[in-house]
């Protein structure tokens, strides 16, 4: 059974808001248990609604959203429980602090849930120790850490949780390179110590590449595509088309097929590339 | 006078909570006229501590910034050092001040105390130099990140500045705002000649620069043209910084055994690397 | 919801009431609301009502622009009105249990709906067709005066404030919405409960509003003085307020107004 299922989920503002202009039109896929999903699409694309459908914020205008093949909306009241088995971790979360120390920010989500005692302080130690929030880190104030510091505190926030499936909202925003590898350091390493399923949504084509087992494409409010990511970024001229980009690498195989050379045009990362290139230069070689 | 910066024996600390802190170490560096410098650093580098004091916003605790002739200790320039050298931030919304774009780009020529139909061709040019000029009479906040961050940079250019500097101005933009904000630099850098100085940690907006300045732990560590400043992939990636994926892949190619120059950034000379090393 | 809330909502347009200055329409402004307030009878409040329907189709805002500002204080006219219904004397109308209902409470209770409508109306003429930074520079060209008495400071800081809060008011409630949800999606419940309850579930929203809003000023301050801010001296402005013959059309309305509305007074 899929962990999530999204069946024709239609959202339109009625408000004619100014703020937001991101409705989805009659959206299907579902999400598999342990799956790693990358959505892309321009600001605008939808991306951001679709996301918080999920976990309850935001109530379909029409179709619904399953999780473990029960409808979310069946008994409104307790949508509140969804939240902590589906978290969400929103764009810039560490301007979502608030607590005088590290550690109640962190158990927040958690004695929301109704945990307490014992229990919270296991969850919240245990989660710490995965993500590397040393000890010495708890009883200092959020606001003393340096930017990358908050952000990692600001995610083991929703992690506390134990959330079986996690969506992050570009998590690696306005870090620099050596913040966004460690961002994506801890995300595998709850996957890999939970199981849970991931959905990232990036507008970084070449993190999509290293870590999502399957893309999926927003456009206009339409999902646009939904497949592995190979086959994906196999589809240069359609992603193009739609203003999104494929990664680098990507687009040097592009190129060296324009250029008349025979190699794969659905190759996305550099070790792959290298490995392809080190066979064609053997072949060559030897003929 | 070719250059329109120097900065001479910079070093900045300051302390908190009873500890010192050096940001910037003894810095000694000239921005030529009319060039186009990346700066690039991870976040706590130096590089936004360098940036304020290159118009005077903070004064260096020992050496000089010397702006056009001008030390920019000497109070009695301030406000001409300001107006030659502009600064635009990170975050779009923490620099407009007011609620219609054109009202927001006059606020700089208003405080030099220009005539008002002299403010109004300097903000009319200048929102045309950005490309905003149709949206003059919208509101900021019904903007794009992209949008609102070139109308941050109207606001400077409105008060004709000769240096442009940018502290890390793409970091909060998706990829289109971020291609909007480059291609207006290099066009104002190329069209209008104003000098740029960009601040950034993302590699591939430094692929076009004139040169390219690396800072670790308030120093600089590196000077030169973008194409040999990524040869040093090693070092790039030890002090928390990454290179372009062209350049990763041409290092990894070379390390085994292919011939390429790994000074190719683009992807089509990239692309005619690999194929002539093929073909070999 | 929070977006709903608008302040400093300009209109683009061109009609004679965005072209007049701004420091006259806030001067009409006044004295309208004065005259209105002063309609003591039906006559003289109908002509201040024709009178501000006048102004609205000259200022060229779509009707709908009016209907939408009218639904945001649609409970505040409701309840003058029934408020006003119960008081006043007169031939009972119908009675139930042991309140009445007289023509002249229905009478009352029209007129100051109707009083309240032309208040909102006329006050909406004003910030549809004037941008919030005229209509700052409006004020402080007004308040200029007081410069004389030594306040120049005070009126200039006044002036500025005034444009800030209008530029950010969108930009804080955007920030608030997105923490209330990031709150939420960690299972803050901000629903259910009393009301201690309730304002101790507002702390993890407004502390992060707080810093957020505190940072900015910080980052705003170093952007103002990039911008070779001095704190106002020497300053010059792009638009220039200058009186026209509009204003002057505009101000014989606005007497004829006056003394049709003092007139119908007298007469009835």
């Amino acid at each position: 059974m899929s962990v999530l299922e999204i069946k024709s989920l239609t959202h339109t503002y009625t408000d004619g808001s100014p703020f937001i202009n991101d409705a989805v039109s009659d959206v299907s896929f579902s999400v598999e248990k342990g799956e790693i999903i990358g959505i892309i699409g321009h600001t605008g694309s939808g991306k951001s609604t679709l996301v918080q459908h999920l976990n309850g914020l935001l109530k379909p205008t029409n179709g619904e959203i399953l999780f473990e093949g029960e409808n979310i909306w069946q008994k409104p009241k307790e949508i509140r429980k969804i939240r902590s088995k589906v978290g969400l971790v929103f764009q810039y979360p560490e301007y979502q602090l608030f607590e005088e120390t590290v550690f109640a920010d962190i158990a927040f989500g958690p004695k929301n849930m109704g945990l307490s005692g014992d229990e919270l302080t296991r969850q919240v130690e245990e989660i710490c120790r995965l993500i590397g929030i040393k000890e010495e880190y708890y009883s200092k104030s959020p606001f003393d850490l340096s930017g990358g510091e908050k952000r990692r505190v600001a995610i083991a926030g929703v992690m506390a949780m134990k959330p079986e499936v996690i969506i992050f909202d570009e998590p690696t925003a306005g870090l620099d390179p050596k913040g966004r590898e460690e961002i994506t350091e801890i995300i595998k390493a709850y996957r890999k110590s939970t199981g849970a399923t991931v959905i990232i949504i990036s507008h970084s084509m070449e993190d999509m590449a290293e870590i999502a087992d399957k893309i999926l494409v927003m456009n206009k409010g339409k999902l646009e595509m939904f497949d592995k990511t190979d086959k994906v970024f196999g589809e240069g001229s359609r992603l193009k088309e739609i203003g999104l980009n494929v990664p680098t690498v990507t687009k040097v195989f592009q190129k060296l097929n324009e250029m008349g050379i025979d190699v794969e045009k659905d190759v996305f990362t550099v070790s792959k590339a290298v490995e392809i290139l080190t066979e064609l230069k053997g072949r060559d070689n030897n003929a | 006078m070719d250059n329109i910066i120097e900065i001479k024996n910079a070093t900045y600390s300051y302390t908190d909570e009873g500890i010192s802190h050096i940001a910037l170490n003894n810095i000694s560096l000239s921005i030529k006229k009319g060039s186009f410098t990346v700066i690039l650093g991870h976040n706590g580098s130096g590089k936004s501590t360098l940036a304020k004091l290159l118009n005077g916003l903070n004064t260096p605790s020992s050496g000089d910034i010397i702006v056009d002739g001008m030390n920019t200790r000497d109070e009695e320039k301030e406000l001409e050092i300001k107006r030659k050298v502009g600064l635009v931030f990170q975050n779009p919304d923490n620099q407009l001040i007011a609620s219609i774009v054109e009202e927001d780009v006059a606020f700089g020529p208003e405080n030099l105390g220009l005539e008002p139909q002299k403010i109004r061709e300097c903000v009319d040019e200048a929102l045309k130099s950005v490309g905003m000029y149709e949206f003059r009479k919208s509101t900021p906040h019904k903007l794009s990140g992209g949008q609102k961050q070139r109308i941050a940079i109207a606001g400077i250019i409105a008060m004709s500045p000769d240096v442009l500097v940018l502290d890390e101005p793409t970091a909060m933009l998706d990829p289109k705002g971020r291609a909007e904000i480059i291609s207006t630099l290099h066009f104002l850098n190329k069209e209008k000649n104003i000098t740029v100085v960009l601040i950034t940690h993302y590699m591939e907006e430094a692929e076009n620069a004139d040169r390219v300045i690396v800072m670790n732990d308030g120093e600089i560590i590196n000077d030169g043209k973008p194409e040999d400043i990524f040869q040093n992939v090693k070092q790039l990636k030890e002090v928390g910084l990454d290179v372009p994926q062209t350049t990763e892949l041409l290092y990894a190619l070379k390390q085994i055994g292919f011939k390429v120059n790994t000074k190719a950034l683009s992807i089509e000379d990239t692309a005619k690397e690999i194929a002539k090393a093929l073909k070999l | 919801m929070l977006k709903d809330i608008t302040i400093g909502q300009y209109y683009e347009g061109k009609s004679l009431l965005h072209r007049a200055d701004p420091r006259m329409k806030i001067i009409w402004l006044i004295a309208l609301i004065v005259l209105i307030f002063l309609a003591q009878n039906m006559y003289a409040l109908s002509f201040a009502a024709i009178s501000v329907i006048i102004s609205l189709i000259i200022s060229r805002v779509p009707l709908k622009m009016y209907l939408k500002n009218m639904k945001t204080i649609l409970p505040i006219l409701l309840f003058t009105a029934i408020i006003n219904l119960f008081y006043g004397e007169g031939e009972v109308l119908f009675s139930i249990w042991k309140i009445s209902i007289t023509d002249g409470g229905v009478y009352r209770s029209v007129f100051m709906a109707l009083r309240i409508l032309l208040f909102i109306l006329i006050s909406s003429v004003l910030t549809y067709t004037t941008t919030p930074n005229d209509l700052t520079d409006a004020i402080e060209s007004l308040l200029s005066p007081l410069k004389f008495i030594g306040l120049k400071t005070a009126v200039h800081t006044l002036a500025m404030m005034m444009t800030i809060t209008l530029r950010f008011i969108p930009t804080l409630i955007e920030e608030a919405e997105k923490i209330m949800n990031a709150q939420k999606a960690r299972g803050a419940d901000l629903e259910s409960g009393g009301l201690t309850k309730r304002v101790k579930a507002l702390i993890p929203i407004l502390v992060p509003l707080l810093i957020s809003a505190v940072r900015r000023s910080y980052e705003l301050a170093a952007a103002m003085e990039c911008r070779c801010y001095n704190g106002g001296e020497g300053k010059t402005r792009m638009k220039k307020m200058r009186l026209s013959l509009i204003d002057l059309f505009l101000s014989l309305a606005c007497i004829i107004i006056g003394a049709g509305i003092i007139t119908l007074n007298i007469l009835f």
